[in-house]
């Protein structure tokens, strides 16, 4: 037997919860273990819930996070920014702490979605929502970030690049809530740069986005960071492409063949969006231009 | 599932007993009878559900009701003096930037928080600004003028 | 003034999901997950157990108590190839199409009927499905429709002027294809209605987002078995339109399932539903050769046109017509000795293609203004030399087209000398030369459309029916009613406008009345509401000025000759003291004294109301019968866009339109048209198109993947006005609303091609996606390298 085929499903009976302190809702997780969703801002559950039974089944205990003021902050101290789970990437774009410290966070942010998704959206559920195209993840991925994972025995601060498993998959286990988001300030020396591009000007989808953080030494690369996202079944770091540029001369061949690296480490699909073909090539694209905003912010100069 | 919530939609206090599974839009519309606030697509696509909700625009359809409780919530209605029509909805008529009119509540909702909280926009700014909010009718190229003149309203005290 | 306009920006709107009725319940449809499949059970018995669920409406239930729905167009009967399949709004023994509803759920709420619509158990045996229109014409290809034999279901040739003779006469002979996406309106408001049955008095009520309300009562009618006499649909505020809310039959559905469960029923489309089942268009394919001359005059057109019409039967032949305009307006504003046309439309397991702005006019010009690029590339001349040397010229109005046509006025060396000069072009081409050797790639497109408007199309419902209605009420105020269906075009205003002016009344004195199925007529499309209803319009409101005055001559004592009326103030043109206002004349007609006031000869000939009825058929067509279209407005735009050759991105630098629309009726709101219709093709040459998979399945049914133009995606548009006057229409005025969409989907087209000249390439399909753009650029590159 065979389902039909619904224009809108409708959001099912649910079970909602509205914790206003973290230790309720790590109880409410342990207590649900089997059938909870969490619930931020809902720019994707909502979506999601709409479109499939298995996004959100009947009865489901919709766990709240919105109201927990715990995890709604941004702070710095000991040169590391700390961003609470829920907080709303608005606040993240605007924030001048970010826009300071962490200047590709802020750009991502300001490009994602619409001014209404941003003001619902959190980064926690940009992240635990493990879209391959997440537009936090590459800028995080480059600044090194960590991410708090709690649950009601414990926590456990895990390298964002150990978070994603998969498309929608990340190393979170039943009970457990990303708490927090940390990330070492970029050095003032260093250059930075986040590129998107969609499908149009505005309010799109990635179909590839690059962040790159990139010192500069006496005309050598010192530390370069490369992370792409919607080109693998996670965002990823292209480390190859870092080891390449690493000690090599600031150029624009070699800028050009560390992009085609970078280029060569992605594992892109064909889908409605874009093709393989196409997302690879604007791997390549991107990445190359993302190197070369980041010398440019760095003050290194580029010799041919 | 029902959940008690207190809220407060354009300046008037409700106490509501909502199902747990609906919107916001969807308690707009048929609980409060505030009909200005339209279903577009209920996927977060196209911004003609916009309000503000604690003064920050967002789309109702991705919001469940139970989380507006303790929350301020503002619709067109909300922007009338009386029956009189704000000086932004003024700009939109005299600009012929209504056409069909689906999208216009979420785009007044949208220009209203511009241009009371970013209202230094340059034209790149502001089409960035509404891009959230989708019109096939219009090509925006009146929605611009009118926010525009709008902004000459407000910056001549004609405002509120 | 602008009551509409500020009824809806205040929220108090009257879009078909604002009404609520007493008792009201709501359906919602299900459809296929599959493309092409029998249906061998439909079992709903658990979905009716759902609390709250009153029915559940299957093909069994419609083959019983609905007749098929009825055909819009009958070319079959005077012997074309032409099939008009037998369709039901819901699929009885097969689907056809991926999301074609198979159930209609009725319940106490939306979401009752959606959770109820998970329970209906279903048995599909699949079939092989047809996605791909050059499969499904091959004999082999499996059948939308078993007793077809084939998938054809239009084939048509078109045989204009002596297209042999100008191709001998040709120095060269150009190939030229071109293909364009699958691509609809979607407005922000999807389809929906209510339908409320009384079981008393047998009257069906119906209120609908919809385009043409009568032609919906007969639709519903004929479908349920109901005189016309007890069907009645009102317009309701239509968010958006563009064509795709002309056809109707999930509608009857929903007057059935009220029928069945004797309860208001509201539906409200969702828009996944919408992008499934809705009226897609365009999708395709010329492949065609022209005959030049060296000078670059075009002498004839010989082409292949195949039109994927989906399953087109639901709109039951309305939308396999537009295969009429298009080939019928390739000449478009030019000079040829002939065309021949071999066109053919193909059913596949698609989504029904139903109008959408342009509805098949579009596609002809289109096609011949990619011609006119390519013509000039290979010529080496400028594509706006071309257009010159081509154009038909201002002392040649009216001018008959080869098709047949009567082009009613134009001065298209105007229009676009002058769109040249508002979009810059030569300092553009100037920028163009110093952009290249810095490695930048700018390009300068144009397009010229004559839009031929206002259609009368023999043996079919679109044949230019039309009535007003304009009556001075008892207290002096004007009431209009005509089919110019508000849809958000401005027609209350206009309309408001035209009956004033003539009047003499005071505008926020006119109501124009909420349009519904009692007035006889077409509705809006074909962007014929500034011809047909208008023209009714002004037929009646002339008539009702000259009974005013001739009633007034007898209250006021006054020659009719010397009488006028200003600000709803009938005055003596003689003296100026002998006055009565509109409210005193209609206080003494109705009341007092009433007919019994008025003099002898006005009551032995019975005419005593001031109230009028008239039609209106276009001169155009009564004169040149080939001429199904009644005014030919004409557009001409600029676009110029530079091409990012690494991404395939594309900005717009600058944008220019200059149009002619006749005697303008509203000025602001003809430019709103434009603008609109602009954005809307740039969106066809940038981004939308409707991608389906060999399987039949719908990629693309968001706005997410149905990628349409944000604000930050369109551009400040330039415009300015040409004004030729229509000789057929009463004030000069001429249709427009279509001419925007077709030129500047090919100006953008047109500029990219311009843009990547140095890669040598030749565009052939649309829409020109970043991807897209940047494979031509790698193969191209790839082939230059030696």
């Amino acid at each position: 037997m065979t389902n039909l085929l619904l224009g809108l499903r409708a959001i099912p009976q649910i079970e909602y919860h509205r914790p206003t302190k973290l230790r309720e809702a790590l109880r409410l997780l342990s207590k649900y273990k089997e059938s909870y969703k969490i619930v931020a801002g809902g720019t994707d559950l909502m979506p999601a819930a709409r479109r499939s039974t298995a996004s959100l089944p009947r009865h489901t205990h919709v766990i709240d996070i919105g109201s927990i003021k715990e995890l709604n902050y941004i702070t710095m101290d000991d040169s590391i920014v700390r961003i609470g789970a829920a907080t709303k990437i608005s606040e993240i774009e605007i924030s001048p702490v970010i826009r300071k410290h962490i200047p590709i966070l802020a750009d991502a942010a300001s490009q994602l979605g619409s001014i209404q998704i941003r003001n619902l959206g959190t980064i926690g559920g940009n992240l635990c929502n493990a879209s391959p195209a997440a537009d936090t993840a590459p800028p995080l991925l480059v600044l090194d970030a960590k991410v708090n994972l709690k649950g009601i025995n414990g926590q456990r601060l895990v390298p964002l690049t150990e978070f994603f498993t998969g498309p929608g998959g990340t190393i979170l286990v039943p009970g457990e809530i990303l708490t927090e988001v940390q990330i070492p300030i970029t050095e003032p020396t260093a250059g930075s740069c986040f590129i998107k591009l969609g499908r149009r000007n505005a309010f799109t989808l990635s179909i590839v986005c690059v962040a790159t953080l990139v010192k500069v030494k006496d005309g050598v690369f010192d530390d370069v960071r490369i992370a792409l996202g919607a080109v693998a079944p996670t965002p990823i770091r292209a480390t190859k492409a870092e080891e390449y540029l690493t000690g090599e001369g600031v150029s624009e061949p070699a800028i050009d063949e560390g992009a085609k690296v970078a280029a060569s480490e992605v594992a892109p699909i064909d889908d409605v969006r874009a093709s393989a073909e196409y997302r690879r090539d604007m791997s390549y694209v991107l990445t190359k231009g993302a190197i070369s905003a980041s010398v440019q912010q760095a003050g290194g100069k580029c010799s041919n | 599932m029902k959940v008690p919530i207190e809220t407060k939609v354009n300046n008037k206090t409700y106490k509501l007993e909502v199902e747990a599974r609906f919107t916001l839009l969807d308690i707009l519309r048929e609980e409060l009878k505030i009909k200005s606030v339209h279903r577009g697509c209920e996927h977060g696509e196209c911004g003609a559900c916009t309000v503000l909700l604690s003064g920050k625009p967002v789309c109702s359809c991705l919001v469940l009701a139970p989380q507006v409780d303790g929350a301020e919530i503002t619709t067109v209605e909300g922007l009338l003096k009386d029956k009189e029509l704000h000086p932004l909805m003024m700009a939109f008529i005299e600009n012929h930037a209504i056409q069909c009119g689906y999208c216009t509540p979420g785009v007044i909702m949208m220009a209203y928080y511009l241009l009371n909280n970013r209202p230094e926009f340059t034209d790149e700014e502001l089409r960035k600004g509404i891009a959230g909010n989708l019109c096939r009718c219009t090509g925006y190229v009146h929605i611009i003028r009118a926010i525009k003149a709008a902004k000459e309203y407000k910056d001549s005290g004609n405002w509120w | 003034m602008k009551e509409r306009e500020r009824r809806l920006v205040s929220g108090n709107g009257f879009y078909v999901d604002d009404i609520e009725l007493p008792n009201m319940a709501h359906c919602i449809f299900a459809g296929s997950p599959y493309a092409h499949a029998r249906i061998k059970s439909i079992d709903a018995s658990r979905a009716l157990e759902v609390s709250g669920v009153l029915a559940v409406i299957t093909g069994r239930e419609v083959v019983e108590l609905m007749d098929p729905l009825p055909a819009t167009s009958n070319y079959g009967a005077i012997g074309w190839h032409w099939r008009i399949p037998k369709a039901y709004p819901l699929a009885v023994d097969k689907v056809r199409y991926q999301g074609e509803p198979v159930a209609a759920i009725i319940a106490e709420h939306p979401y009752i009927a959606l959770d109820a619509a998970e329970l209906i158990d279903i048995e599909f045996e699949q079939l092989p499905p047809i996605s791909d229109v050059n499969q499904a014409m091959r004999p082999e290809s499996p059948l939308v429709y078993e007793e077809w034999g084939d998938n054809i279901q239009v084939h048509l040739e078109f045989n204009f002027g002596d297209v042999d003779e100008a191709f001998k006469e040709a120095d060269r002979v150009i190939r030229v294809s071109w293909h364009e996406g699958r691509v609809s309106g979607f407005p922000i408001e999807s389809r929906g209605c209510i339908a409320s049955y009384d079981r008393i008095t047998g009257m069906l009520n119906m209120w609908s987002s919809t385009q043409a309300p009568f032609l919906g009562r007969q639709y519903i009618s004929s479908a349920l078995r109901l005189p016309t006499t007890k069907v009645r649909i009102v317009a309701a505020d239509v968010g958006g339109a563009f064509g795709n809310k002309v056809n109707w039959w999930k509608d009857t559905v929903v007057g059935l399932g009220s029928i069945v469960t004797e309860r208001p029923v509201k539906w409200v489309e969702s828009k996944k539903e919408f992008f499934l089942t809705g009226a897609h268009n365009r999708d395709v394919t010329w492949d065609g050769e022209v005959a030049v001359r060296n000078d670059g005059s075009i002498l004839g057109v010989k082409a292949k046109f195949l039109k994927d019409l989906g399953v087109e039967g639901t709109n039951r032949g309305s939308a396999a017509m537009g295969i009429i305009p298009a080939c019928c307006s390739v000449a478009n504003a030019y000079h040829l000795k002939g065309i021949r046309i071999e066109a053919y439309g193909v059913v596949t397991n698609k989504s029904p293609y139903c109008a959408y702005r342009g509805y098949g006019k579009d596609k002809g010009i289109k096609f011949m203004e990619r011609i006119i690029q390519v013509v000039a590339h290979e010529l080496e001349l400028e594509p706006e030399q071309i257009r010159f040397r081509n154009f038909i010229q201002p002392d040649e109005f009216p001018y008959k087209q080869l098709s047949g046509y009567v082009y009613d006025s134009g001065d298209y060396p105007a229009v676009l000398g002058k769109v040249l000069e508002l979009g810059e072009v030569s300092s553009w081409r100037q920028k163009q030369e110093q952009a290249r050797k810095q490695g930048k790639y700018i390009g300068v497109g144009m397009a010229f459309s004559v839009e031929p408007a206002g259609v009368a199309a023999p043996h079919c419902i679109f044949g230019g029916l039309t009535q007003a209605r304009v009556r001075i009420t008892s207290d002096g105020l004007v009431e209009v009613e005509n089919d110019q269906t508000e849809i958000g075009q401005g027609s209350n205003t206009t309309r408001a406008k035209v009956v004033a002016n003539i009047l003499g009344a005071k505008l926020d004195d006119i109501e124009v009345k909420r349009d519904s199925s009692d007035m006889p007529g077409s509705g809006v499309y074909s962007s014929r509401g500034a011809i047909y209803p208008t023209g009714a319009l002004i037929r009646a409101a002339t008539e009702l000025k000259a009974r005013v005055i001739k009633f007034a001559s007898h209250f006021m004592n006054e020659e009719p000759a010397h009488i006028d009326i200003n600000d709803s103030v009938i005055h003596s043109t003689k003296e100026p003291t002998k006055r009565m206002s509109l409210k005193e004349l209609a206080d003494c007609v109705y009341f007092h004294p009433g007919p019994r006031g008025l003099p002898q000869e006005m009551q032995a000939k019975h005419e005593v109301l001031l109230d009028v009825c008239a039609s209106w058929f276009s001169p155009n067509t009564a004169q040149n019968p080939t001429s199904t279209y009644t005014t030919y407005c004409s557009g001409a735009d600029v676009a110029v866009v530079e091409v990012d050759v690494e991404t395939g991105a594309v900005s717009i630098l600058k944008y220019a339109h200059v149009h002619d629309a006749g005697t303008l009726l509203d000025k602001d709101i003809v430019e709103g048209q434009i603008f609109g219709g602009i954005v809307q093709g740039i969106g066809e040459a940038l981004s939308e198109e409707l991608v389906y998979t060999r399987s039949g399945e719908l990629l693309n049914t968001s706005y997410t993947d149905y990628v349409i133009p944000t604000a930050q995606d369109s551009p400040d548009i330039v415009i300015g006005h040409v004004e030729t006057p229509s000789p057929f229409t009463e004030l000069g005025q001429k249709g427009m609303g279509e001419a925007p969409i077709i030129g500047s989907k090919a100006a953008m087209i047109n500029a990219i091609e311009d843009a990547l000249s140095p890669f040598k390439i030749r565009i052939t399909e649309s829409p020109a996606t970043r991807e897209r753009v940047r494979k031509w650029i790698s193969e191209s590159q790839r082939r230059l390298i030696p």
